[in-house]
Formats: C-alpha cells, structure tokens, sequence
C-alpha cells in the first residue's frame, strides 16, 4: 500500500540549538498502529508536531497525503490539519463547554466561512458526534461540561474530537501519561479498536514499552533524536531497549515485556 | 563548586529566604514615604482650620439625613436616566472590547506588533480620565446623556480590552492548540475555545465596570451630562439637603445592589 506520511531525511533544531530530530526518515501506511518510545527529551513530540506543523523543521521533507507539508501556509496548511487528528497528554478540553460542542470542534477545520467561524454545525454532524460519543461509551455525559468528567472520560472524548475530523492519520502524544493503569488500559483499547475499525493508521508516543509492545504493529524507538529502532515488536530485545534508553535494563522501571507483569500492572 | 552553606542571623537563627532577595518592595515603600512628605509640604494643608469646621461636617450630614420626598419623582426619572447610561456605556464598550481584546491578546493572532499597538493605543485613552473624555465629548455632540455615553464608552472600551485581553492569553496554550491542530482557523478558535473558557472572567470583568460606570455617572452628571449627578449637584447649590440627602441615598443603594447581583450571578455561574 502507498504511504500516507513519509518523513524524508528531516532534522529539526531548535533556537537554542537543540537538535532534537536527527535525519529521521520513516514512512506510515494505512492501518499501522505504530508506537514511539525513547526517554525523556528524546523528540518524541517534536516528531508528532511537525506532520501537522505545529513546529516546522529546519531540514528534510515531510509528505503527507501527496503534499509537501513544510510548503503549505495559510488555508492550504489548515486543510491538511483537518485531516490529522490529535489526541494530547492532557486532553485539551474546552472545559466550559458540553461534550457534545467539545467533540464537534473537531469539525471545524471542515467548515468554512461564517459558519465554521461561528460554530454552526450541521445537523448530520451532530447526529454524527452523538454516535461516536456512544461508540465511546459517554452518551450519559453528551449535554455535561467537559470539566465534569474523570480524565479518563475526557480523553474518550479527545478522541472523538480526533475521529470526528475523519482523519486520515491519528497522531497520540502520551494519550495515557495522565491516567491511571485501568483507565489507560480502556483508552489504549478504545484508540486501537476505533482506529483499527476505519483503517486509520495511529502514531502514539508512549513512555510505557509494555503498552507498546501490546498494542503496537511497529515500534520505533527514538535516541537524541535519531531513530534507532524500527521494527516489529517482537525484535524489540534488551539490547535495543538499552541503546534507546542509553541505559542498561535493569535501571528501566517498566523494561520487560512479561504478559504477567503487564496484567499486574494494569489489572482492573 | 562551593559548598552549600547553612546561612544564619546573627543571633544564630536559621535563615530561609532567597539569597539575592527582590528588593523593589522596600524602595516603594520608602518612595511613598518620600513623596509623601513632599506632598504634605507643597499643599500646605491648614489643620487647624480643617478641626474647626467638622462640626460644620456633623450638621450637614444631618441635614443630608433628613430626605426630603417631595422631589421623588424627578429623582426617579434622573436615576433612570444614569442607570440607562451606565447599562448602554458599558454594553456598547463592551460589543467593542470583544472585538479590540481578541486583537489586543497575544495568543490569537500570533502578532506581536498587532497587540502591542492596539495596547498602547488604549493604554493612551486610559490614561485620559472619564470626565475629560466626557467633557470633550460635549464638545463634540452637545450637553445630555448621549455625551456621556460616548465618553464612558472610550474609558470604559479602553478598561475591558486589556482585561478582555489579560482573560484570553490566560487561556492555556494546548487548548488552542488542540483545535489549531482540527484546522479551524484563528476567529474560529477564537470564537470555540478561547471565549468560551474566559467567559466567567468576562462576566466578572463587566460586573465589575458596571458599577464603577454607575457611580462614575454620578460625577458625569455634574459636568452636565444629565442624570442624577446633576439632580444632587443642583440641589446642594440651592441648599436643599433632603432632596440632595435623598438622592445619595439612591445611588448607595442602588450600586449596593448591583454588586449582590453579580455576586448572585458568579456564584450561579460556579455552581452549574
Ligand atoms: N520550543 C522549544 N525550544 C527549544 N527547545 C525545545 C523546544 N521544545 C523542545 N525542545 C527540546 O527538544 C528536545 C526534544 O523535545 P521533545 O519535547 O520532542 O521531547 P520528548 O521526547 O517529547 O520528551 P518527553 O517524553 O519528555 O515529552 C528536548 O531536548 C527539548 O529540550
Ligand atoms: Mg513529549
């Protein structure tokens, strides 16, 4: 299948001289569920940002759906983000809102003129949005503020903001950092599951390698900045673990892949 | 390196604060003490002429006390009138502030040579106090309450842009960045996330400017822009305390009451 992202020989560095993205070069296709781990630091998120340019990078292409994102401004530039969805760490709610407009602002970027401007959605949009929310398992909570709900509950509502773009990447920055291992557990399974439904491919920064070995079809480990594993989640080895974490196993909290360390973990 | 070192008073005590302390805090303190002596000084205020006369202050409260009710009726009308001045100042100026603290906030447009100016600008009309503004108005469009809606409006434009402004950049980034990232574009999020999430301060805000437009028309009437202002001014110049007394007594309670609304509407706000 033809790739949906491809990064070509990119760097980034940084005002302060920082280079956090090293000539990385990688490609994605539909359906990948594709994790990215390294430690702290390592650009993990400067790599997330840059597909839909939140950050731009100094060197190196980056194609998304046949365009050449660090050329797009403008309208052209905010096309192409509405077909990215983002999923953040800390969910990024419109807190005084209610569920629903919370999940409908993922339709914005889809809507031109005063209508997007003023938020006048279309009714099969909302009847759209009230569906997801019952895929997510939140129809309780639709006419709620979003400020109410657990963390666990806005980040089911960060991805159907995400998923409601019909998005044809889904880009996750530490989707669970923020949560507890039970809730993590219910959001790793959502994410996959809904992405994997439509085919859309996922790229997930992760700090939890057991989380990733679960769910990923491709790891790709990140070091300063520069791609030092990618692969199938089974050639991920010790020796690898410690060249992307720069330190020997036994110093990493959550190093083994043990299917009953995991249940312990994150048994609910 | 050097060593960490436990740093003591004299007396032996442990010490706690910073080592290279802020020290603005003691040369306010000491410029007020300045400028207040040369204050003091320069104005030559009488003392003892100002003892003698607060009896004369007693008697003339008393007065003031006794209201007279006989003029309620033009009372009412001219409290109408201030209150109509203060609600439409502050509405109109309000419609603007909306539209010049989007431009004014430094997390919308991403422009920094945009916000700085619009801030200046009215960084400027503040610094001209309300009387001014309505007397100049006067000039401008005649005596009347229409003159004092204008030159409220300036200040009261000028007051809410930058707290309108302050509001909206306190708004946290991500959230912006979350539908930045949707491709909505810089009035859309505007409008979908970064209004929504400042509302409450908003509402605080015009809470807020509401009374102090209340009062401030109180003094605007006796520049000559009609309302109760006048109404007490006049009334004081003739010697008719009852009715003056009366009138005061309005305006306390009826701001007394604005701010129970709003207090009344934050908490509902907090509530739901
Ligand atoms: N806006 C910035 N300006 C300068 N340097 C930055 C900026 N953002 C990130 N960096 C630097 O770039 C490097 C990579 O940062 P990035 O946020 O991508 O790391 P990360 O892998 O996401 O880390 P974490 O797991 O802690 O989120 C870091 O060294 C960081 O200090
Ligand atoms: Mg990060």
């Amino acid at each position: 299948m033809e790739p949906i992202l491809t990064f070509d020989h990119v760097t980034k560095r940084y005002g302060n001289g920082v280079c956090a993205l090293k000539d990385v070069s990688l490609s994605v296709r539909p359906g990948e569920f594709i994790s990215i781990i390294g430690p702290s630091g390592s650009g993990k998120s400067t790599l997330l940002r840059s597909i839909n340019k939140l950050i731009s990078t100094t060197e190196g292409n980056i194609f998304f759906d046949g365009e050449n994102v660090s050329a797009l401004r403008g309208g052209r530039l905010r096309k192409n983000r509405s077909k990215i969805g983002m999923i953040f760490q800390n969910y990024n709610l419109v807190y005084n809102l209610s569920v629903l407009q919370n999940v409908l602002h993922g339709r914005l970027g889809h809507m031109s003129g005063i209508r997007g401007i003023l938020g006048l959605y279309p009714e099969e949009d909302k009847e759209k949005a009230w569906t997801l929310l019952e895929e997510m398992g939140l129809e309780k909570f639709c006419y709620n503020k979003a400020g109410s709900l657990s963390g666990g509950q806005k980040q089911r509502v960060g991805i159907a903001r995400a998923i409601i773009q019909d998005p044809k990447i889904l880009l996750c920055d530490e989707p669970i950092a923020s949560l507890d291992p039970s809730s993590a557990k219910v959001i790793m399974d959502l994410l996959k599951s809904t992405a994997q439904k439509r085919g859309i491919p996922c790229l997930v920064n992760l700090h939890q390698v057991d989380v990733a070995m679960r769910y990923s079809t491709r790891i790709i480990g990140l070091h300063a900045g520069e791609i030092v594993f990618d692969g199938e989640p089974e050639s991920l080895s010790d020796s690898v673990l410690e060249r992307i974490y720069g330190t020997s196993v036994t110093n990493l909290v959550a190093g083994t892949s043990d299917e009953k360390d995991w249940q312990q973990a994150y048994a609910v | 390196m050097t060593e960490a070192v436990i740093r003591r008073t004299a007396s032996g005590k442990m010490r706690i604060d910073c080592v290279d302390k802020n020290r603005s805090a003691g040369f306010f303190l000491i410029g007020i003490a300045v400028l207040s002596t040369l204050g003091f000084l320069y104005l030559d205020i009488p003392w003892s002429k100002m003892l003698a006369r607060v009896p004369q202050m007693g008697i003339v409260f008393w007065k003031l006390g006794h209201f007279d009710f006989s003029n309620f009726d033009l009372i009412g009308s001219a409290l109408l009138e201030t209150i109509s001045i203060a609600v439409l100042s502050t509405i109109y100026s309000l419609i603007l502030s909306l539209f010049f603290g989007m431009l004014a906030a430094e997390n919308i447009f991403k422009c920094r040579v945009l916000s700085s100016a619009v801030k200046a600008f009215f960084t400027f009309l503040r610094a001209v106090p309300t009387p001014v503004w309505v007397l100049l108005m006067m000039i401008c469009i005649g005596m009347g309450p229409s003159a004092g809606i204008a030159g409220l409006c300036v200040h009261t434009t000028a007051f809410f842009t930058r707290a309108f402004a302050q509001s909206f950049e306190a708004v946290p980034s991500e959230t912006i960045e979350a539908l930045q990232s949707a491709g909505a574009s810089k009035v859309s999020v505007f409008l979908n996330a970064v209004l929504p999430s400042a509302t409450p301060e908003l509402v605080a805000w015009t809470g807020m400017r509401f009374e102090i437009n209340f009062s401030e028309c109180a003094i605007l009437g006796m520049v000559g822009a009609g309302g109760i202002g006048y109404v007490i001014s006049t009334h004081i110049e003739g010697y008719e305390y009852g009715t003056a007394g009366l009138a005061i007594f309005c305006v306390f309670a009826i701001a007394f009451c604005i701010e129970r609304a709003f207090i009344w509407i934050k908490s509902k706000q907090r509530a739901c």
